[in-house]
């Protein structure tokens, strides 16, 4: 296998765990404070991630269907938020044999063009649909998944990064 | 394989589903028809109603950090804030009680003056608690979630109250939920009336300043800072005389024909929890008695 130079080699990912995780970030994109302009799209940042790193068990189409729930949790028109997510999860997956070999802060740097993207499709259609424009602050919310992604990267691997053979040194 | 992992299937060569592009046109058009249907065709409703249905456990379980802070926040506040805030609620039902003793003696004599008249009877809206639950995360739109729904027996564009004013109307109505178009958001305009001077217009939302504002109001009309806006009830959905905004500012410019009037809402916009809701007045009114005539001439145009 060909593979960066010292990089650890990960544990298979186990399904439940991103599920789980993708559950979770669903949960705290619903809490009262995520109505800040500003608020990033931590749902939006665990798909991504998981686009980049587990290409074939979420793809797209997982995108899509948490962007449904999304525009019905924000009573926002229905398929807003499923149109963005379904493009940066094309985008992540586009990326994602390059972006691996990079360190994790220069991903952080790769990513944020795909989400300021996100964001400007988002504006669009919602310019299409007569919202007009956003506060200045929606600005900050890409930048901030951009922040978050080496925080991501350390949480969401976090199980991957466990030892194959526990023992009494290594308990985890 | 996804790099640098130790995975125990091999990844699928040949069998490899459809490509990443043309998973990603489906999604779109999908996307974008069911906008389209959102918006034009209105056909969304049963796939609205069924994610809501399903997320309601998901919504209820995150609002609940926020619940139990406020529950011990509440439990922290001090004796003294309590009682501060008994004797106002105290002094405020006596207020009320002595204006309740008028409503009374004056429902009665409006009750005779419109029997004398032959007026239609006013009907009292009928009414309906809820609580809000939170606040729609969308940086565009200011919309709110009720814990009551269809089962409830809400409907589709009753009126909302919160203790001091009209907060907004309800928009959709879900299985076990409802959303609200509050007062200051783009999407609702609100018939309002002047009781100082009489005269009716009409208030839009205007989110961006978290106000409303009175658009098509000459520079020389006769309205003032301070001057209170109710509800008029010629829409046929707010009953007449609730209290909506207080104008705020007035600029009157020299070069346009209309005056930029920004009312403040009088609802708690951003902190209200509990609400009524309202019967809309249209369906609570008996069927018209007769069809008007169609032979009648109509006065179209008819001018003098």
């Amino acid at each position: 296998m060909i593979m960066r130079s010292g990089q650890q080699l990960l544990l298979p990912a186990s399904p439940l765990f991103i599920g789980a995780s993708l559950l979770v970030a669903l949960l705290l994109n619903m809490l009262p404070i995520s109505q800040q302009a500003w608020m990033p799209d931590l749902l939006a940042l665990t798909l991504l991630f998981w686009t980049v790193h587990q290409p074939l068990r979420v793809g797209i189409g997982a995108a899509f269907c948490f962007g449904l729930v999304m525009d019905v949790q924000q009573s926002a028109l229905l398929g807003q938020n499923a149109l963005s997510y379904t493009a940066l999860s094309f985008l992540g997956i586009m990326v994602h044999r390059r972006l691996l070999w990079f360190a994790v802060p220069t991903q952080a740097l790769q990513l944020l063009p795909l989400l300021l993207a996100t964001q400007v499709l988002e504006l669009i259609v919602r310019l299409i649909a007569g919202d007009g424009f956003p506060l200045w602050s929606t600005w900050l919310s890409p930048l901030l998944q951009a922040l978050l992604w080496p925080l991501a990267s350390v949480l969401l691997l976090m199980p991957q990064r466990r030892a194959p053979d526990p023992d009494a040194n290594r308990p985890l | 394989m996804p790099l640098g992992t130790l995975d125990r299937s091999p990844p699928p060569f040949f069998k490899q589903g459809p490509s990443a592009l043309s998973k990603l046109v489906f999604c779109s058009a999908l996307a974008v028809f069911m906008m389209v249907a959102d918006a034009r065709l209105g056909l969304s409703t049963p796939v609205r109603s069924a994610l809501a249905s399903v997320l309601y456990p998901l919504q209820w379980l995150s609002q609940q950090p926020g619940r139990a802070g406020q529950t011990l926040s509440d439990h922290l506040a001090s004796l003294e804030r309590a009682q501060t805030e008994a004797q106002a609620a105290r002094q405020e039902l006596a207020k009320q009680l002595l204006r309740g003793g008028q409503v009374e003696q004056l429902t009665l004599e409006n009750r005779q003056l419109r029997q004398l008249l032959e007026l239609r009877e006013q009907l009292p809206p009928s009414s309906r608690a809820a609580e809000i639950v939170y606040e729609a995360a969308d940086p565009y739109s200011r919309k709110v979630v009720l814990d009551k729904g269809a089962l409830a027996g809400i409907e589709r564009g009753s009126p909302v109250i919160d203790a001091s004013a009209v907060i907004g109307q309800i928009t959709r109505v879900y299985p076990l939920s409802s959303e609200v178009t509050l007062v200051i958001d783009r999407e609702l305009s609100i018939p309002v009336l002047n009781p100082r001077t009489g005269v009716r217009s009409v208030a839009y939302g205007e989110p961006a300043l978290g106000v409303l504002e009175l658009r098509f109001m000459a520079s020389n009309a006769d309205i003032q800072v301070g001057d209170l806006l109710t509800t008029s009830g010629v829409d046929g959905v707010y009953p007449p005389g609730l209290p909506v905004a207080r104008v705020s500012h007035i600029e009157r410019r020299a070069e346009s024909t209309f005056a930029r009037i920004h009312c403040q809402p009088l609802a708690q916009v951003a902190g209200a929890r509990h609400v009524l809701v309202l019967t809309p007045l249209q369906s609570q009114r008996p069927p018209e008695a007769a069809p008007p005539d169609k032979a009648a001439p109509k006065a179209k145009g008819g001018r003098p």
